[in-house]
């Protein structure tokens, strides 16, 4: 049989988008139960954010797409690694030592027992100390991508310097991404909850939001200079290179996302504040969902960029 | 408009699977395509990228064609060597095959001269 299809590159930048994407929900959605939406509860007197869309139900989703995609990442790998078919990619020669010998296998493997955890958990999701352990080993789960890519590979004395900003680059991405998934499903179950007492939920939700969201963004954009610095090097590596034009396209689209989620916070949320009945406070909810949904496919899109990024060279040893 | 932009954008990702990465060799002992006195007792070659061991090796050939590397290749961050044979004057080729840490995969060849 013919097994070109797992040198396929395009194959490989799919598979890696989903699961990058799956895993960043998952996180992030557990960050924000744990940051806004059950504070937000608390603070409205209600014993948890159960009338809002389910966070555990997002992750436990995301965790059904992040399994199998992360699966398939590694046989993929495998195949290309040994050259081996489907078959033998699964054996001891192929599989056994991929996840023994490599540092990719054995921090999917870690990678893996974090998913199981994580899985446990959101079963017994009513016991408090699991709702604690499912977002550690969510956490785990996204941070063990940067040992996966070109982070891990950075040779020392700076590959430790490179390897906290990609941890801190991805948990800052995955909690804007599954945050944006639970505030537009908030928002959308919003327009069915007329009571005062939900719009004030919503907007205290949508406040607590804002914070992590600015929190993420100055995290993103500390942790992407670090590992551009390392990875691009000079404004000549970002034009001349690939890997320099993937950069350059992701960081557009995360200044677009940026400028709607600015709007939302200095428009569109005081204008729900101070109409949250009415008209008035129907549109800026209507508008607010909207940009919600815009923001959210455009990070889709930065995690399809994500996905070839991470399989072509850094543009630093191509610029020299 | 949309449109037009997702077509771009799909053929920016298209342009990006068109292009494989790999490690890349920043620089040997003996050096590319140098001459050196006296058959060298290793070869040691530097890479860009930490290396995974399992999958990187090098081989060394004499003039005539035949291995004199000892067939361990040692592995130790981005560097990677081997013992050779000491042989006698003349081209020697040395053929790498490394898996960078982020799972690609490259190799090369190159020479160097002894006592020419």
């Amino acid at each position: 049989m013919n097994w070109a299809w797992a040198d396929s590159d395009a194959l490989l930048i799919v598979i890696r988008t989903i699961h990058f994407a799956a895993t960043a929900v998952t996180a992030g959605a557990l960050i924000f139960r744990a940051v806004v939406a059950d504070p937000a509860a608390r603070h409205a007197g209600w014993t948890s954010a159960s009338r809002a869309p389910s966070a555990r139900r997002v992750a436990s989703i995301g965790l059904a797409i992040a399994v199998p995609s992360g699966v398939v990442w590694v046989l993929l790998v495998t195949m290309r690694m040994s050259g081996l078919s489907l078959r033998d990619a699964l054996s001891a020669d192929g599989l056994g030592t991929v996840i023994g010998e490599t540092q990719f296998g054995q921090a999917s493997a870690v990678r893996l027992l974090c998913a199981l955890t994580l899985a446990v958990c959101l079963v017994f999701d009513r016991i408090a100390l699991l709702r604690w352990g499912a977002l550690v080993a969510a956490l785990g789960l996204v941070a063990g991508l940067a040992w996966t890519g070109h982070a891990g590979s950075t040779p020392d004395p700076l590959g430790e310097v490179h390897l906290a900003a990609d941890i801190l680059h991805l948990g800052a991405a995955s909690a804007w991404i599954g945050g944006l998934f639970l505030l537009a499903g908030l928002l959308v179950t919003g327009r069915r909850q007329p009571a005062p007492a939900w719009s004030a939920y919503q907007l205290d939700v949508i406040r607590r939001f804002s914070i992590l969201g600015m929190v993420s963004v100055a995290t993103l954009m500390l942790s992407g200079l670090v590992s551009s610095w390392l990875l691009v090097g000079s404004w000549r590596g970002l034009v001349v290179t690939d890997y320099g034009l993937l950069l350059s396209v992701k960081l557009v689209l995360f200044a677009v996302m940026l400028a709607f989620a600015v709007i939302n916070r200095l428009w569109w949320t005081p204008r729900l504040a101070s109409a949250a009945q009415g008209q008035a406070g129907l549109t800026a909810a209507r508008r607010l969902t909207r940009n919600t949904m815009i923001e959210l496919a455009l990070g889709l899109m930065v995690f399809a960029i994500v996905g070839a990024l991470g399989i072509q060279h850094p543009a630093i040893h191509l610029a020299q | 408009m949309l449109r037009s932009f997702l077509f771009a954008f799909i053929a920016l990702l298209g342009l990006a699977s068109e292009v494989q990465a790999h490690a890349m060799l920043d620089r040997a002992e003996p050096r590319v395509g140098n001459t050196v006195a006296t058959a060298p007792r290793e070869v040691t070659l530097w890479f860009t990228q930490k290396l995974e061991a399992a999958f990187s090796s090098i081989t060394v050939t004499n003039a005539a064609g035949e291995r004199v590397d000892s067939g361990k290749t040692r592995v130790s961050g981005s560097q990677m060597s081997v013992t050779i044979r000491a042989g006698g004057p003349g081209t020697y080729r040395v053929n790498w095959r490394v898996l960078s840490v982020d799972t690609h995969t490259t190799e090369g060849n190159f020479t160097f001269q002894v006592g020419q």
